[in-house]
């Protein structure tokens, strides 16, 4: 049995060589289709895994308390204060919070003056938990510490001279809103623009120079080991309902686990690529017309052989066999091709992506996509050779035979 | 002549009739997924610069924060702006009216319902209601707009009043905004850009969120007459010297009407583009379809060829004959793919209508269906181009021996 297919291979493989150009054009249709979604399936995987990761390394056991309404809670009109972070601290299941303001502020070196983020980051043990979340790390020069009024860090753009003309280093001075600050370290990069064109500076000297009163624009809470973040977050809602003397569903603020974050990031994503994936895969279905067309001509140009197949004892499933496999190989191969390519592709605009400051871009292939896209193309092909099979098949050998 | 070239090309593909229908289908997958894509993108476009254009180009908003924060600059930026700026855009030259705005996203409750939403507080002036006056898109339905002396008087947008809460609202209603109690006293009418607000006193949002001077922004109409971005130049000038900062150096940012049209044009653009790119992927690949239907054409036809050159038909002639075939093909695929482009963005129209994007329209421009027939055509003559070269290069002798 196994080597009646592996005579049918032969045989597929053999009527490809005669018809070298056709089957390299059907071919073509299916790699070009296969490439494009190989493509972007593997840069939106990779996307997604790096910051799934990200977030699953230094989130998964914290919570984020923000504000209701405005701006992801800036502008609105409620206040996270001092008294609310003490509240969070002390409630049950959680180990330790900090919280954090983040304003769009002047800032000026040299002759320049720009605007971008300035974050005020708490220095007691409660840096930590924003640190770890943010994956702040220190490239060069040292890390703020408690009572570093009017120091800063700067973000990997501005050391490298892509945010002001001229490049920041440690020791340099800033002005930040018309005040004085000394740059002590630089961060490494973080993978978005934004953030790496931002400063940061201690909680108190941020605070001082957004009005002087401590509205957070985030707290950020860490939930005691083995405890369940959502089961926690739900007796602190509780807790700050009672703080804030407002009703239940009344909540004016939110507390988020960062599962809730991750997903309903991913369900976004997952309609994103979705519509791509599709509206690429339009060129497979069209491949597959072709791989249907390639198959029509060939069993109208081999109906003579196929009658002497059949006149010296091939029944109908061997027929309907050897033009399947056929079928099935032409979308395979194809598939292969479009594979290569599409990793070509995909790890070409990783590093165009880098290349302009968007570390975050990798391209992922995991095993399941190349498997699949392979089966896939196989199924492609087969389906798209049934009709073709099936007519040759059902021709009658005298009939096949008398044709000319 | 050129139309004999049209007969032999239709009776071809008729006599192949299998090969031909796959062939097209190839194609007319393809335009059909830009047709509508495309039908849709640019409906999406026009439907939003409609509405934007009842909302008038001479009109210019100013809010805080540099440069690329848009809107939201005032929310999230240190740098505020005050009454103060207030003048003197007022005093700038070109600048028919400039009222100031306090906004501020609040709780807004109705009966038992809280709903966070953002609260306008308007002047109540005699500039205020000239500005709402000449602005079609705040007219009421139902009530009187604010005027001077309103305390805590609130004018609520068309989806406030019947999208927001559970049950509608409407005019002498109670509304309780940051804890204080409003009396609804307008409705505006539907508005896909100014239903989603609330809009009290000036007066009565400074006391209700505890600010004195500070401003959100402000908006401004410009004189008739007067071009908009030479205003929007000015009062940029103008404002820069008040609050002595240099060229490029501008905490604040100043926005005419037809820039954000512009912005909104250029991301919807972009978009558009970028699927439609990704759906071409798909015409490759029916384009190579119909190069290799022409290759077996040529093949099965070469004694035909043959009798063709043998009775004096040039290779110019040959070729000619090819390449309308395929271009045939191509444009035959083309047409079925526009109407069949037509019916999805239809479809798709209606369902954004009934899922409640009201002003969404899809649109057909002659652009749109004579490009794509066009480029249909051009895919199927191109595809064909190297088939029908090798066709009209055979030797009558050879072409007879195969």
């Amino acid at each position: 049995m196994n080597n009646q297919y592996y005579d049918y291979i032969i045989f597929a493989l053999k009527s490809f060589k005669s018809r070298k150009l056709r089957t390299f054009l059907t071919m073509l249709g299916i790699f070009v289709g296969i490439a494009a979604v190989v493509s972007l399936v593997s840069l939106g995987q990779g996307l997604q895994k790096a910051i799934t990761e990200q977030f699953e390394s230094l989130g998964a056991n914290k919570l984020m308390i923000t504000p209701k309404g405005g701006f992801y809670g800036m502008g609105s009109s409620v206040v996270l204060d001092k008294d609310d972070l003490k509240v969070v601290k002390h409630a049950r299941g959680i180990r330790n919070a900090g919280g954090f303001v983040s304003k769009v502020a002047s800032v000026e070196f040299g002759d320049e003056r720009k605007y971008t983020w300035v974050s005020g980051l708490p220095q007691d043990d409660s840096k930590e938990i924003i640190s770890d979340i943010s994956s702040f790390k220190i490239a060069e020069g040292r890390d703020l510490k408690k009572g570093d009024d009017y120091r800063v860090l700067a973000g990997s753009l501005i050391a490298k001279g892509d945010f002001f003309d001229k490049k920041v280093r440690v020791g340099d001075k800033i002005k930040v809103e018309n005040k004085k600050f000394e740059i002590v370290g630089i961060l490494e990069p973080i993978g978005n623009p934004q953030d790496d064109s931002s400063f940061i500076a201690t909680l108190d000297s941020a605070v001082n120079l957004f009005g002087g009163k401590e509205k957070y624009a985030t707290i950020m809470a860490a939930v005691v080991e083995g405890e369940e973040p959502s089961k926690v977050a739900e007796s602190l809602k509780r807790t700050l309902r009672r703080h804030r003397g407002v009703d239940e569903g009344e909540e004016d603020f939110s507390i988020q686990t960062f599962e809730e974050v991750l997903d309903s990031f991913s369900s976004i994503f997952l309609i994103v690529q979705s519509v791509l994936i599709g509206i690429a895969g339009i060129s497979l279905l069209v491949g597959g017309i072709g791989i249907m067309n390639t198959m029509y001509t060939s069993v109208f140009q081999r109906t003579n052989e196929i009658g002497t197949m059949k006149a010296i004892g091939a029944r109908n499933s061997d027929i309907l066999k050897i033009f399947l496999i056929e079928s099935g190989f032409l979308g395979m191969v194809g598939g292969a091709v479009g594979i290569l390519i599409g990793v070509i592709i995909g790890k070409a605009v990783e590093f165009g992506a880098a290349q302009s400051g968007l570390d975050i871009f990798k391209a992922s292939f995991p095993w399941y996509l190349i498997l699949g896209s392979l089966a896939f193309s196989f199924i492609v092909g087969s389906v798209a050779g049934v009709f073709p099979a099936l007519q040759a098949s059902k021709l009658k050998p005298i009939e096949a035979l008398r044709y000319e | 002549m050129i139309f004999d070239y049209f007969i032999l090309a239709f009776r071809s593909l008729v006599g192949r009739s299998v090969r031909t229908w796959l062939t097209m289908i190839g194609i007319f997958i393809g335009i059909t997924a830009v047709v509508a894509l495309i039908s849709l993108g640019s409906g999406l476009q026009t439907s939003i610069n409609k509405e934007f254009e009842s909302m008038g180009k001479n009109r210019i908003m100013i809010t805080p924060g540099g440069g690329q924060f848009g809107p939201h600059g005032g929310a999230i930026s240190v740098g505020k702006m005050t009454e103060d700026d207030l003048n003197v855009v007022k005093k700038t030259k070109g600048v028919d009216i400039a009222v100031a705005f306090l906004s501020r996203s609040s709780k807004v409750k109705f009966k038992d319902e809280l709903k966070f939403l953002d609260v306008w507080g308007f002047a109540t002036g005699a500039d205020a209601r000239e500005m709402t006056k000449k602005s079609d898109f705040l007219e009421l339905n139902n009530g009187r707009q604010l005027r001077s002396g309103d305390r805590h008087k609130v004018v609520i947008g068309d989806s406030i009043a019947y999208d927001t809460f559970e049950r509608d609202l409407r005019v002498r209603d109670k509304l309780i905004i940051e804890g204080e109690e409003f009396k609804i006293i307008g409705i505006q009418k539907p508005s896909t850009l100014a239903g989603n607000a609330v809009y009290i006193p000036l007066e009565t949002a400074r006391e209700v969120y505890d600010v004195s001077e500070e401003i959100s922004g402000m908006f401004v109409l410009v004189k008739e007459y007067e071009a908009p971005s030479e205003v929007a130049g000015r009062i940029k000038k103008e404002l820069r010297r008040h609050r002595g900062l240099d060229k490029g150096e501008e905490d604040f940012s100043v926005t005419t009407a037809e820039q954000t049209i512009q912005q909104l044009n250029t991301i919807l653009s972009i978009v558009t583009i970028f699927l439609s790119g990704i759906a071409a992927i798909s015409l490759i690949v029916g384009g190579i379809g119909i190069m290799n239907t022409m290759y077996t054409t040529v093949l099965e036809r070469t004694r035909e060829i043959g009798i063709m050159k043998s009775i004096g038909a040039t290779n110019n002639n040959i070729l000619l004959l090819f390449l309308i075939e395929s271009g045939v093909l191509g444009f035959a695929g083309g047409i079925v793919g526009i109407v069949l482009g037509f019916v999805i963005s239809k479809i798709g129209e209606y369902i954004a209508v009934t899922m409640g994007v009201e002003f969404f329209q899809s649109s057909f421009s002659v652009f749109l269906i004579v490009g794509s027939l066009l480029f249909s055509f051009v895919v199927g003559a191109v595809s064909g181009l190297l088939p029908a070269r090798q066709a009209s290069q055979l030797t009558p002798v050879e072409a007879f021996r195969k």
